[in-house]
């Protein structure tokens, strides 16, 4: 059974906007003043450090035009940037069974599905989070959550077109002396972030049973009913 | 100080606090509707709301302890 979810498609959104931004969703979807939300968006350059992050993974040069931000979800240092498509759920997981390794394992299911349609095989590695490509290895999408309350917030970033010369020249992403790579480089043609999110949108709801509803805001004056509309009129 | 006391000043100041949060969300809400990038600032909007809630929640919290402790003559 579905069950009705908020989608919001942000585009380009500075990291710390975006991560104040989940936080305080986190706390509107614990208290019941909205409901489960999906958020796909891109960042400007960012690295960001997850709170197993070694010191020896950061060697960004010193004329690198990029934001450093020490976050609170797991895992180690990844980067991101625009042309990678992010996802960031914000689910209350007493709905998804309260099982924090299975909303890992879901969320690279829902990675695997979306690369599916584009002929593309994504994998995952016993101890290793996230989604690889096989012979040779080579990562392709990361995960790194933070739950609080059962809510969840951070989530998925999947590389879609991008240089990936920073996961190694700038960190050792993920701590991993691996190889990373792109939706792009893999099909050795240009693809937009705008290609790629309704397969990722299908895949996030399939997985985890939501019916998303999107803003319509191609007009900029449609937005949803929201759960408080029904308590306003009732009053 | 009476720790009663100490305590309901807690609830209070988390309570400003999360009006705080709202506020600051509530002014990003604006700039972006302003600019018309709906979604962001939809988004902002319900955050809001979320700490909007969670201020309520402690307000409610010692209203419900002062009940308790009230007495009526």
């Amino acid at each position: 059974m579905s069950r009705g979810a908020y989608l919001l498609e942000l585009g380009l959104v500075p990291y710390r906007e975006a991560w104040d931004l989940q936080r305080s969703l986190a706390g509107a979807v614990s208290q019941g003043a909205i409901p489960e939300t999906v958020i796909f968006l891109e960042h400007p350059p960012v690295v960001t450090l997850g709170r197993r992050t070694d010191e020896g993974e950061l060697h960004v040069p010193e004329d690198a035009e990029v934001d450093v931000v020490e976050t609170d979800r797991g895992g180690k240092s990844t980067f991101h940037g625009p042309g990678q498509l992010v996802c960031y759920p914000i689910l209350d997981l007493r709905l998804h069974g309260k099982d924090v390794k299975k909303y890992v394992r879901d969320l690279e299911e829902a990675l695997i599905r979306t690369l599916a349609p584009f002929g593309i095989e994504g994998i995952r590695f016993d101890g290793l989070t996230g989604v690889w490509l096989h012979r040779p290895p080579r990562k392709i999408a990361s995960i790194g959550v933070h739950i609080s309350r059962w809510i969840t917030t951070h989530g998925y970033a999947l590389n879609v077109d991008l240089d990936p010369a920073p996961f190694t020249q700038w960190i050792t992403a993920c701590g991993l002396d691996a190889a990373f790579t792109t939706i792009a480089g893999e099909l050795g043609r240009p693809v937009r972030v705008e290609e790629v999110r309704p397969h990722a949108r299908d895949a996030i709801a399939e997985v985890f049973g939501l019916e998303l509803d999107a803003l319509p805001a191609d007009d900029g004056a449609g937005l949803w009913r929201q759960p408080i509309h029904a308590q306003l009129a009732a009053r | 100080m009476n720790p009663d006391l100490e305590r309901a000043a807690r609830l209070y100041e988390e309570a400003a606090a999360e009006l705080d949060r709202a506020a600051r969300h509530c002014e990003v809400s604006a700039k972006h509707f302003r600019n018309g990038v709906v979604p962001r600032g939809a988004a902002h909007a319900w955050a809001a709301l979320g700490h909007i809630r969670e201020a309520e929640a402690h307000l409610q919290e010692q209203a419900r302890t002062h009940a308790k402790r009230s007495t009526v003559d």
